[in-house]
């Protein structure tokens, strides 16, 4: 009755019900959830508010995806329902180049939209290392970040407005620079607990005039995040500030051949865009700078093969782990810039003292590190293992003053951490902007929010 | 006041369901709405310490009722800002400026004061406190709750302290104005907004010659800040008199010192009232069209012979209109069809500044936003007794 309903309403090729077609569904980049009851494919918003209204009416709980990309659980259903896959909403709907903005459907690629929208001269920002795949509403949806977030800002800084479906079916338009309470800050990372972006307006950003990349080389993480603070504390802000350590650049470079040097205990990968006055003075200055809080080798990658080629290699950092591990975990958190050295020194203590393999590739400019822990799941001691580490790498996020993410998100798998960062009144806050869009819960249920004790409203 | 007197007038006002006005620096009180009649005044004002300033990391933390221009003076010791871009920024407070949400016009270069806002702690009309985001710089736990009461005119909860994401202060600041003859404005504004090197605002100025430096040509005057490195900055006047020359403007003064209190009296510019004998609209918009309509509300204003001074933001699209007569009896008999008219034009157009018994007979926020239900809802939510600036905000939240 319900599949027959979905398939009146949007058509019998957008609804697919066959267990070898569902399975794909209950897979994210984390995880496994439970098998949904039906994939929709809308190819409009209209499409979404009919089968919105009609999962509202046989009670059917709801999971915007994007991709299947994501690194904490949030698109896979947690308890069947309805999945809404976006892959025939996926155009461009208007390019404004005058105002440098696009109107865009949620299944847009990431990477897509910069290439589309390269002739006019202009490029989309926000660049996670999904980019290639990841989607824009699901950017949205965990407010993605990426390396050159740390100049441009994550996601929220670049959507004008949002066009989304809540709970009841309702169409429901924002618009950032309007009068009236920021819906769309509120919107974007919400995780699709709120409602289901069906457009969004974006910004974009002109293609800078000059770009350059430069590494540097240290005998060890700790000198390298010291160079991270030298760099940051001298009022220099690049537009990327990423750092590999001795595993992550072997891995690596063993799968890219990129130029990384693997006898190197840690690289700083520098990325500088704008004019190139300035970046020849950017120049003199980082390499003094680096050098004299202890870079033992510096390189500027001279023509645009050798920076897309060390990009490749940073981009694809988490897809080379596979050659040397069949599994690995891959932690979010961020702490204070200066807090580089303790947090990564936690990583080790966490993974030394289990015998687990760590790598650490991520937004040293930021703070948000991202160790790659690995393991095999057929292992059920190192499964457990890893999620202890996991846990304690968190933990030391947070007593640094920290957070428990930086840009996957809390999704199924920090639900339940959630409180370690925030009162119950702060999460009785949230609770009350979800009771606005989507009072009985039936949008992406049982993720960002734990469940039980204390915030019991808050599911 | 502390935080803990604040805490404790709310959760009384909340239980016998009084309600406040809530004010800062009281410097935008006649953006928006009229306050109505309150049975409680609370002032952020004695929340005025800079709480901390983490300048290696370029995070700061701040209570709300500091003054901005304090707020700069103390982070700019390490050579760092906020670009928090409000009128009278010797009087207007942080909070205040992020609770009214107000758009400043270097944010195109830098980012939105909101954008820069990595946390904050709010008391809500409960009398709890509710904490969002944290001192790092990005944060995808949980809600970002801070973005819904910046720019809610304190109608959620009353915002006690904010925590920002820093920037290195430019190397150099200057100002070039330019005349514009007749039949040149519009090829100078896009050979300004095309420019390779951004500015980091730029405005086309018709009138509000007593508040701000220079005189108007035929078609007004441009007003442009730079902000950079020493060598962008020059390249930029270089790049910028040449292509304005082009456009047939053949002079442009350059102001390096004093250029910071010249922009400040821009920003003071837009809501700048004449007693009871003006009222200043503002529309936002794309910069694109930015100009046609700030001519098509300034016309609507002369067709009914009011004085118009105008104040077009060229990068980010917004238009100050003000408009005015010279005496208070013939200005409030022509405003009536004059905002009929613009309101006509432009319908989300909102009243930025103007005596309150002119702006009461107007209707301050102009067309309710597509998303008022939503709106209503939230304030249902966070303050149900309405105790929070009843009246204040849009659509009479």
């Amino acid at each position: 009755m319900l599949v027959q309903r979905l398939a009146d309403a949007l058509g019998p090729d957008a609804v697919k019900t066959q267990p070898e077609d569902l399975s794909v569904y209950a897979f994210d980049a984390y995880s496994q959830g439970q098998m949904p009851k039906a994939v929709v494919l809308p190819a409009s918003t209209l499409d979404v508010a009919a089968a919105v209204k009609i999962a509202r009416e046989f009670g059917e709980p709801i999971v915007a995806r994007g991709a299947g990309t994501g690194l904490c659980g949030g698109a896979v259903p947690a308890e069947g329902g309805i999945v809404f896959s976006f892959a025939r909403m996926n155009r461009i709907l208007e390019l404004d180049v005058r105002n440098r903005r696009a109107r865009v459907q949620p299944g847009l690629v990431n990477l897509q939209l910069s290439e589309q929208t390269a002739r006019a001269g202009l490029f989309y920002a926000p660049d996670p290392s999904s980019q290639k795949t990841s989607t824009i509403g699901g950017n949205i949806g965990t407010n993605a970040g990426g390396p050159h977030c740390l100049s441009y800002g994550t996601t929220v800084n670049h959507v004008l407005g949002l066009e989304i479906v809540d709970e009841s079916g309702e169409v429901v338009h924002t618009t950032v620079e309007d009068s009236g309470y920021d819906l769309t800050g509120a919107l974007v990372g919400s995780e699709g607990t709120l409602g289901i972006v069906c457009s969004a307006w974006v910004r974009l950003l002109r293609s800078p005039e000059a770009v350059r990349v430069w590494l540097a080389g240290f005998p060890d993480v700790e000198t390298a995040s010291a160079g991270v603070s030298a760099i940051i504390g001298a009022g220099i802000v690049p537009t990327a500030l990423e750092m590999m350590d001795r595993l992550a650049l072997q891995i690596v470079e063993a799968a890219f051949h990129a130029g990384y040097p693997t006898d190197a205990g840690a690289v700083l990968l520098v990325e500088s865009a704008g004019f190139d006055d300035d970046l020849q003075q950017y120049e003199r200055d980082i390499e003094r700078i680096v050098r004299d809080a202890g870079a033992t080798s510096w390189r500027a990658a001279r023509s645009q093969a050798e920076r897309d080629a060390l990009w490749a290699g940073r981009k694809g950092a988490l897809g080379a782990t596979g050659r040397v591990a069949p599994n690995y975990y891959i932690q979010d958190v961020v702490v204070p810039r200066t807090k580089l050295p303790q947090a990564l020194e936690a990583v080790e203590t966490a993974c030394d003292s289990r015998g687990i393999r760590v790598a650490n590739v991520f937004h040293a400019g930021d703070g948000n590190l991202h160790p790659l822990l690995m393991y095999d799941r057929s292992e059920p001691k190192e499964v457990a293992a890893v999620i202890d580490a996991g846990n304690d790498i968190l933990q030391a996020a947070v007593e640094l003053g920290g957070t428990i993410s930086g840009e996957h998100g809390i999704g199924y798998e920090k639900r339940g951490t959630l409180t370690r960062v925030f009162s119950t009144q702060d999460l009785a806050a949230m609770a009350r902007v979800r009771e606005v869009f989507d009072p009985r819960r039936m949008l992406n249920p049982e993720k960002i929010f734990p469940a039980g004790v204390g915030c019991g409203e808050v599911r | 006041m502390t935080l803990d007197d604040l805490r404790k007038t709310v959760a009384d006002c909340n239980r016998e369901r009084r309600t406040i006005d809530l004010q800062g620096g009281n410097t935008l009180r006649a953006f928006g709405a009229p306050q109505p009649r309150a049975d409680v005044t609370i002032s952020t004002n004695g929340l005025s310490e800079l709480l901390t300033h983490e300048y290696h990391d370029l995070t700061c933390s701040t209570r709300s009722g500091i003054r901005v221009a304090d707020f700069a003076v103390q982070i700019a010791k390490h050579g760092q800002f906020v670009p928090i871009d409000v009128p009278q920024r010797r009087k207007a407070t942080v909070g205040g400026a992020l609770a009214s949400g107000w758009l400043g016009p270097r944010r195109h270069f830098y980012a939105r004061a909101r954008d820069l806002v990595i946390g904050s702690q709010v008391l809500l009309a409960d009398g709890t406190m509710a904490s969002a985001g944290g001192m790092v710089v990005k944060n995808v736990s949980g809600y970002d709750m801070t973005k819904l009461y910046i720019g809610s005119f304190g109608t959620l909860g009353i915002i006690t302290q904010l925590n920002f994401k820093t920037l290195p202060l430019p190397q150099r600041r200057r100002v070039l104005i330019a005349k514009l003859p007749e039949g040149t404005r519009d090829r100078a504004a896009a050979q300004v907004t095309s420019s390779p090197v951004t500015p980091a605002a730029a405005f086309c100025i018709e009138g509000f010659r007593k508040a701000i430096d220079g005189e108007d040509g035929i078609d007004g005057r441009i007003y442009i800040l730079l902000e950079g490195s020493e060598t962008l900055v020059d390249r930029a006047t270089r790049d910028l008199r040449s292509a304005l020359g082009r456009a047939g403007v053949p002079e442009t003064t350059i102001l390096d010192t004093g250029a910071g209190e010249s922009f400040e009296r821009i920003l003071d510019a837009s809501i700048e009232s004449v007693g009871e004998r003006s009222v200043t609209y503002r529309d936002l918009g794309m910069p694109g069209d930015a100009l046609a309509r700030g001519t098509a509300l300034r016309d609507a204003a002369n067709r009914h012979e009011l004085f118009t001074d105008t104040l077009v933001d060229m990068m980010n699209g917004d238009v100050f209109l003000r408009v005015s007569e010279r005496d208070s009896r013939a200005f409030a008999e022509k405003l009536e069809g004059c905002d009929d008219e613009i309101r006509a034009l432009r319908p989300r157009s909102v009243i930025a500044a103007g005596d309150a018994p002119i702006r009461a007979s107007l209707n301050s926020w102009g067309a309710d936003p597509p998303a008022i239900e939503k709106m209503r809802a939230l304030k249902a939510q966070f303050d149900p007794n309405r105790i929070l600036n009843p009246g204040r905000f849009v659509g009479g939240i």
